[in-house]
Formats: C-alpha cells, structure tokens, sequence
C-alpha cells in the first residue's frame, strides 16, 4: 500500500483535488435530468459519503466519475484529465488508478478468489509471480488469504465484498469508489466493510463511498455530499475540518 | 523492449491471453465445438473440391508435357521425299523434335500395344499403318494454342496425308478445368461467407456469456485490445482446429472412397492415381480455418464489445 498517509480534512486536502466536477449535468432522457447543475471538488487523500435517498443520482455519479457515462453538460476532472472530452483510448489508463467497489460484489463465479483478485493486475502484466505476491499480501490484509483457492459463490456476502475491496486496492488506486458496498450486507458485516474501506483512506486513498445507511454515516463522520433528485444539496464537512 | 521489466510484463500478458482463451473454450464447448464443426464441414466441401481442381490440373500439366502432333504419311512416298519433308517440318517454328516412324515400326508398335491382335493385321495381310512423323513440340507450344499454330503451319505440305492430334480434347480439358475453377471459387465464397455468418453468430452468444466477465474487465482498467485478444485466439483455435478436422476427415474420405471411384475417377484423371494434398497444402487449409475464424470473432466482437 503507498504510504506517506495523511488526514485531508484536517490539512486542507481540497487544494489538491482528485475529483473537480464543474456544473455538471447528465440526463438520459430528454427533458429529465439524474445529475443536475453538480459542482463539487474532493481532495486528494479526502475520505467522503454521497448520501441520499434510492434515486437521488448517487450512481449516476460515480458512473460520472470512473467514465463509465461521460456529461451531458459541464466539465469533469478526474485524476487531472477531463473525462468528458477524453479519447476512448484514455479512458481504460484512467481506471486502473480508480478502485471500484459495487453492492452486488461483481465477482466472477467461475474464477477462484485469487484469479477475481488478480484480473486487476493481469489488465496491467504485472508478471506472474508479483502478481501472486501482491494478491496474497492484499488477500492478507482483508482477511481472506486462506480462501484464496474458493470461488465466490461458496463464501458469505461479507467475504465476497472483501474480495471486491482486495481486487479494487491491489493495484495501489488513488482514488476508491464504493456504491453501496455495505447495501447487501448485515450491520456487522457492514461494519467491517466500511474499516477496511476506512483503512484504505488511512494510507492515503482519497475515498467517495455512496450509501444511505445512516448508522454508517454516524458512525464515521465524515465529509457527507447530500444528493436529492440529481441536485447536490448539502456538503457538509467532517466534524472539526476547516472550511 | 529491452527493458526486462516490460519484457516481463509483455509475456505475463500474451500467458495471459492464452490462458483467458482456453479458459473461455471451456467455459463455453458447445458453442466451440459448433464453431469448429461449421469450419470443419466448409472446409471438407471447399477442401473436396480443391483436390479434384488440383488433379486436374495436375493431369493437364502432364499431357501438357508430352503434347505431340502426329503426321500421317502418303502411303508410297520416296525416302528421298521423306527426308525432305521431315526437314521442312523440324524448319516449322515451334516443332523442338521430329521423330520417324515408318510403316514397319508403326506395325510392331501395334503388335506391342496390341498383344494377342496382332493376328488382325496378319489377316489383312499387307500393312495397313501408315508411316507418320511424331512431332514433339517446344515447351512453349505445349498447349492448345501452340499446338493450333503448329497444325496450321504444317496444314497442306505435300506428303502428309492427316494431322492428328489432342489439340481439342486439350481444349475441352482445360475448358471443364476452369469451369470447375470458377465454381470452386464461387462455392468457396459463398460457403466462407456462411461460415462467417455462422460462426460470429456463434461466438456473439460466447460474448454475451461472458458480458460480465467483460465488464468487469473494463471496469478494472482493460482496454478494449485486452478484452478482444483472447477471443480472437479463441476464434484462431477454433477455426485451426476446425481445418485440421477437414485434413483428417478428407483423409479419411479419400481413403475410404478412391477404391469404389477407381474407374470412374480414370475418366477425369487418366492413368494416374490422384494425389491428396501435400504437407503445405494441409497447412494451407488449417490457415484457411484459422482465418475463417479469427474474422468470424473479429465480427462478432464488433457488435459485442460496442455495449
């Protein structure tokens, strides 16, 4: 993991930001807006929840993040390149400094534990055996490393998202997006999810995690973006944090 | 490329690729082996075709090499005049060898080719058979064309009484021979164009198997090069495998039908007995398969990947 840590909030980590959104719209039908008039700007190392209720636009922006859709209006920074008017070519470069974590895990049964890991360092030809090296160490550290000859669907949902994790920071990403990592998961379990998330950004990962669990959102107390019917309506930061 | 860190990476990649294909063979046999059998039949039918077109004209090439005009001679004409007129058509351009025959050799030939008839020739009594000049022709000449040009020149010289020779049996053969050609070649197309259709239609259902497995590689990071390599290798497999199965089975099928087709094969192409394809040529037809295959993946991930 890359060291040099750091607490953005209580340093100003914003001058540097990751993610700079400039009134950005996204709209998939005409006349309807999922995503609209969005400003926003997260620094570098800045551990942050997008809350709101189903519907609100929390996955349409992080889709907007990691280029899976690009705007309909507005510009988008990620990482210093501008997604919208980026090439094709450069959009498969840009993920693999992102880390994506999804409710619904996004494993692939037929593969073990150690190959679902790995298909991030594959994409990049880290050689075979650094590849071993780095997938047990992350495997390791969310506890899975003793699993990592199963295949997903034989372990619990807690078990298959710290796979999803392992696999979204084995390449070391700057930038960690979760999407209701917890939504499928008991309380505990969520919890758990939500330390090993919590130590990514420790080491220095700026985070976004989208949810609606409050108790999480209590419990952390972190910088909070509110969305409601594609409009950002509150951003309030973490407790004790300058403005 | 010198680098050993990017040379490790490059061959952690194409082990990569490799494996990811094989892996997706078995994930998904029975869209494979339907690949492989619908390249497979192409190229048995394609294949069966191109054998008769290349004995063919293996048999052209041979008649090619010993074309001859004969020139039967005036019964009665003087040795003197003989010689003279066999110098006037070794002097026809063209002509490379004039070789006498005359009638007593014309008879033992036939008692030769005869064997047990040539008790026919003994009831005529007197000799029959002509003395003629086999004319052997440059190796340029050795076709329909040049046999043609000769035949007009020696036309007409006294002495000769008639010209034979295979000038439109050539003709005829080497007519059938492009006909048969062009057909091969338009079956071939269109049975290339059935197997594409078919097999990346094939491998769409493949594709969409493995959509998952696609997104999330795009997901992490894979470019689109990434995604499409291993089922193009995959599509390579299938097609080589595909013409390998044809060698075999035309093998097979050649084998098992030259006895019972012996004769009527003598018909098309002579006294020799047909070749199967040489070494090169069954590499040919695996690349052919391998081809075949790798566009047909090339056009389903066309469609597939664009979602």
């Amino acid at each position: 993991m890359r060291s040099g840590s750091r607490d953005a909030e209580s340093t100003g980590g914003r001058d540097a930001a990751l993610v700079r959104l400039y009134h950005v719209s996204k709209s998939y039908l005409a006349g309807t807006w999922a995503l609209h008039d969005i400003t926003l700007e997260i620094g570098k190392g800045e551990f942050v929840f997008l809350t709101g209720p189903s519907g609100a636009g929390k996955t349409s922006l992080l889709r907007l993040i990691f280029a899976a859709e690009r705007p309909s209006d507005g510009q988008i920074l990620i990482l210093g390149r501008n997604v919208g008017r980026a090439r094709e070519s450069a959009i498969p470069p840009l993920r693999r400094r992102i880390g994506v974590v999804f409710q619904d895990f996004k494993l692939l049964p037929r593969r073990t534990v150690e190959e679902n890991v790995k298909l991030a360092l594959d994409v990049v030809g880290t050689p075979a055996r650094e590849a071993r090296a780095r997938t047990f160490a992350i495997l390791k550290q969310v506890g899975l490393q003793h699993r990592r000859h199963h295949h997903p669907l034989s372990l619990s949902g807690g078990e298959q998202q710290r796979i999803a994790i392992a696999r979204a920071l084995v390449n070391e990403p700057e930038l960690l997006l979760a999407d209701e990592p917890t939504g499928n998961l008991d309380p505990e379990m969520a919890l758990e999810i939500l330390e090993l998330i919590s130590g990514a950004a420790a080491r220095g990962t700026t985070v976004l995690v989208a949810t609606h669990d409050q108790t999480i959102l209590r419990r952390y107390r972190r910088r909070t973006l509110r969305l409601e019917g594609g409009r950002l309506v509150e951003d309030t930061p973490a407790p004790g944090s300058r403005p | 490329m010198s680098d050993p860190r990017a040379l490790r990476a490059l061959s952690a990649r194409v082990l990569n690729f490799g494996r990811t294909a094989l892996r997706g063979l078995r994930a998904s046999p029975l869209t494979s082996l339907v690949a492989v059998l619908t390249i497979t039949v192409t190229l048995v039918l394609a294949g069966a075709f191109a054998l008769v077109v290349k004995n063919m004209q293996g048999l052209l090439g041979r008649i090619g090499e010993d074309v001859t005009v004969t020139a039967y001679l005036e019964d009665g004409l003087a040795d003197q005049e003989r010689a003279a007129l066999e110098a006037r058509v070794k002097s026809v351009e063209g002509v490379q060898e004039v070789v006498s025959v005359s009638k007593d050799e014309a008879r033992r030939r036939f008692e030769r080719a005869g064997q047990g008839r040539a008790d026919l020739l003994q009831a005529l009594g007197e000799n029959p058979l002509p003395a003629s000049l086999e004319i052997l022709l440059a190796p340029d000449r050795r076709n329909a064309e040049g046999v043609r040009i000769v035949v007009e020149s020696l036309q007409g010289l006294p002495g000769i009484a008639e010209l034979a020779n295979a000038q439109d049996w050539v003709q005829g053969y080497a007519g059938a021979l492009s006909l048969l050609r062009a057909v091969g070649a338009g079956l071939g197309i269109v049975l290339a164009l059935a197997t594409l259709l078919i097999v990346s239609n094939t491998i769409r259902l493949a594709v969409y198997a493995r959509r998952d497995e696609i997104e999330i590689l795009t997901l992490v990071g894979a470019s689109r090069t990434f995604v499409a390599i291993p089922f193009l290798l995959e599509g390579v497999l299938q097609g080589a495998l595909g013409g390998a199965l044809a060698v075999v089975g035309l093998a097979g099928l050649y084998r098992l039908a030259l006895p019972s087709l012996a004769s009527a094969l003598t018909l098309v192409f002579g006294d020799t007995p047909p070749a199967f394809f040489a070494p090169s040529e069954m590499l040919v037809l695996i690349a052919v398969g391998a081809l075949l295959g790798v566009v047909s993946s090339g056009a389903s991930l066309a469609g597939g990947l664009r979602q």
